[in-house]
């Protein structure tokens, strides 16, 4: 079996907030588990429940407090790894003076993708994502849905081993949904991983292997969807997925 | 990155008004013109001047007989529309149109519009929902935070430079007189204003707020400008009247912080020598003060690399 692409073991973070970083928040404790080269994997859980600050620690864009955290192979602190990595981010906020294309340029340059590579990608991104025909106008005309898109377009700009997309669906339309399930089932094809963060659970059921569900900084469950809603006691399947999860948000034990 | 902060500062309309103000300027140095002696000494010679009260002196014709040179030229601003008289001679009256282009215009206008208006970029790159896309890239946070530092001195340095060169090309064609030590006013100008950007920039990394950055870096410049003035004031008077008395406390606090902090009147100083400003300008309290410019240089670039580092170091620890 193939080495996982991401492993976290006992991570950690806590948050040092006011105005003299005096009190603390535990956003994450000792998250412990794998995501499988090749695979789809959700990452499910209420708000707050510290998933955002697991993508953000697995990206390097925050440190963990403790435990380590293994992308592609090498550490986590170890950027050049991000090279293959591509990220849409829950809440974008793009210059707006850039107009589609440049965008996708400026950040394809920024993940190292050579530029003749780029020249070539770029009209057949914007095309797959349905911005072919908007790729000279500037994204302060854009519309949420066509920002939402443009941004995924980002994400594999650099055609990334590991995709990771945190809530990508939201403001998106029915197309746009579509767009992106059919690009994550391509990937999948190729062999190539997906991390979703998103509270759709019809997303997260069509398109997750497996899931990780986090709760209050924790991992309440990590496995297959067969087995999440699984009655291990029964051996049969009991419950749907949204009632298996109201059960472990609420904070049942399961 | 260099070129992306360029285009931000097109669209958010710094890039436009500079270039506006700077195209204003050659317009209006295209309409000068200069008539009069090109230099009233001759080489070798010392300058004298005649008793105020001499009859004979306002007699130009009978001056002018007796072989003594009379400024009796004329610098024209908007194609002869204004007539000034000069009271020297040609050389030093574009000399003193350049000094006006480079302290007034460019160095204090200039500098300050630039401060504030880019002050701004930085805590709109920095804020969380614009940089997280940036930070999972695989590129070093200093290296973004450098990046959008030199893009912004590279944007100053073109726009400075389309100013100087621009000014100075328009008043030697003018003028016939091309006199290059006007263009090192350039590479200063860059000085000046990465020096105070500098400390944009960590009041950025600190605050993410556009309101202390523009505020604050003005401020910043003030209290440097107050230090380097008040050390000047300090040692000229000990100079002048030493009977005045400074405390040795206040002598060593003064100097003190004109050592550490950034010293913006020198800087100027530069300028106004290169200029050659004593002509035309009766030196102030930093001219009577004893300063070692190099020195002055020097450390105000050690503070400004130490302020860049503190805004690295501040950022690379920074968790969003």
């Amino acid at each position: 079996m193939a080495a996982p692409i991401v492993e976290f073991h006992r991570v950690s973070k806590v948050y040092r907030v006011g105005l003299l970083r005096r009190r603390s928040i535990c956003a994450l404790r000792g998250v412990t588990f794998s995501v499988p080269r090749g695979s789809v994997f959700g990452l499910i859980g209420p708000n707050r429940a510290g998933k955002t600050t697991l993508v953000k620690a697995l990206l390097s864009i925050c440190r963990p407090t403790t435990g380590t955290i293994v992308r592609l192979g090498r550490p986590a602190h170890d950027r050049s790894t991000l090279a293959q990595v591509g990220y849409l981010h829950e809440s974008l906020a793009f210059p707006q003076y850039l107009t589609a294309a440049t965008l996708l340029r400026y950040y394809g340059a920024l993940s190292l993708v050579p530029r003749a590579e780029l020249a070539e990608r770029i009209p057949r991104l914007l095309a797959q994502v349905g911005l072919a025909d908007r790729a000279a106008e500037p994204i302060s005309a854009f519309s949420k849905g066509m920002v939402q898109r443009l941004a995924l377009a980002q994400a594999l700009v650099n055609d990334p081993e590991l995709l990771v997309l945190d809530e990508p669906t939201e403001g998106m339309d029915l197309v746009a949904r579509k767009i992106l399930h059919d690009l994550i089932g391509r990937r999948r094809a190729l062999g190539k991983t997906a991390i979703l963060v998103s509270h759709s659970l019809a997303d997260v059921e069509r398109l997750c292997d497996q899931v990780a569900v986090i709760r209050e900084g924790q991992v309440a469950f990590a496995g297959t969807l067969a087995e999440l809603v699984r009655d291990d006691a029964a051996a049969v399947t009991t419950a749907t997925l949204q009632e298996t999860l109201e059960t472990i948000y609420a904070g049942a034990a399961t | 990155m260099v070129r992306d902060t360029f285009r931000q500062s097109w669209a958010s309309g710094i890039g436009w008004l500079l270039l506006g103000l700077s195209t204003l300027s050659i317009a209006v140095c295209l309409s000068v013109s200069v008539s009069g002696p090109r230099t009233l000494e001759r080489p070798g010679e010392n300058p004298d001047f005649l008793p105020r009260f001499d009859a004979d002196a306002h007699d130009l014709q009978k001056l002018k007989q007796s072989g003594v040179a009379v400024a009796d030229g004329a610098l024209r601003l908007a194609f002869g529309a204004v007539r000034v008289p000069l009271a020297r001679d040609t050389r030093s009256a574009v000399h003193f149109l350049e000094l006006i282009l480079a302290a007034g215009v460019a160095d204090t206008l200039g500098l300050l519009l630039a401060l504030v208006w880019t002050a701004g970029f930085l805590p709109g790159f920095l804020e969380p929902r614009a940089v997280a896309v940036l930070l999972a890239k695989p590129v070093s946070r200093w290296a973004l935070l450098g990046g959008k530092y030199l893009g912004v001195l590279a944007f100053v340095l073109a726009q400075a430079t389309y100013f100087v060169v621009g000014t100075w090309l328009a008043l030697a064609l003018r003028t016939g007189i091309w006199d290059a030590s006007y263009l090192m006013s350039v590479p200063l100008l860059l000085l000046h204003f990465a020096i105070f950007f500098s400390f944009s920039l960590l009041l950025a990394t600190c605050t993410r707020s556009t309101v202390a950055c523009v505020f604050g870096s003005i401020a910043f410049w003030g209290i440097c400008w107050g230090i380097n003035y008040g050390r000047h004031a300090v040692v000229a008077a000990a100079q002048v009247a030493p009977q005045a008395g400074f405390s040795w406390l206040l002598v060593q606090l003064v100097n003190l912080g004109y050592w550490l902090f950034p010293k913006p009147i020198d800087i100027g100083r530069l300028v106004f020598d290169a200029l050659g400003a004593g002509a035309n300008f009766r030196p102030g309290v930093e001219g009577l003060a004893s300063v070692s410019l190099g020195l002055s240089v020097l450390t105000s670039l050690l503070f400004t690399g130490y302020v860049l580092f503190a805004a690295g170091r501040q950022w690379s620890q920074t968790d969003y």
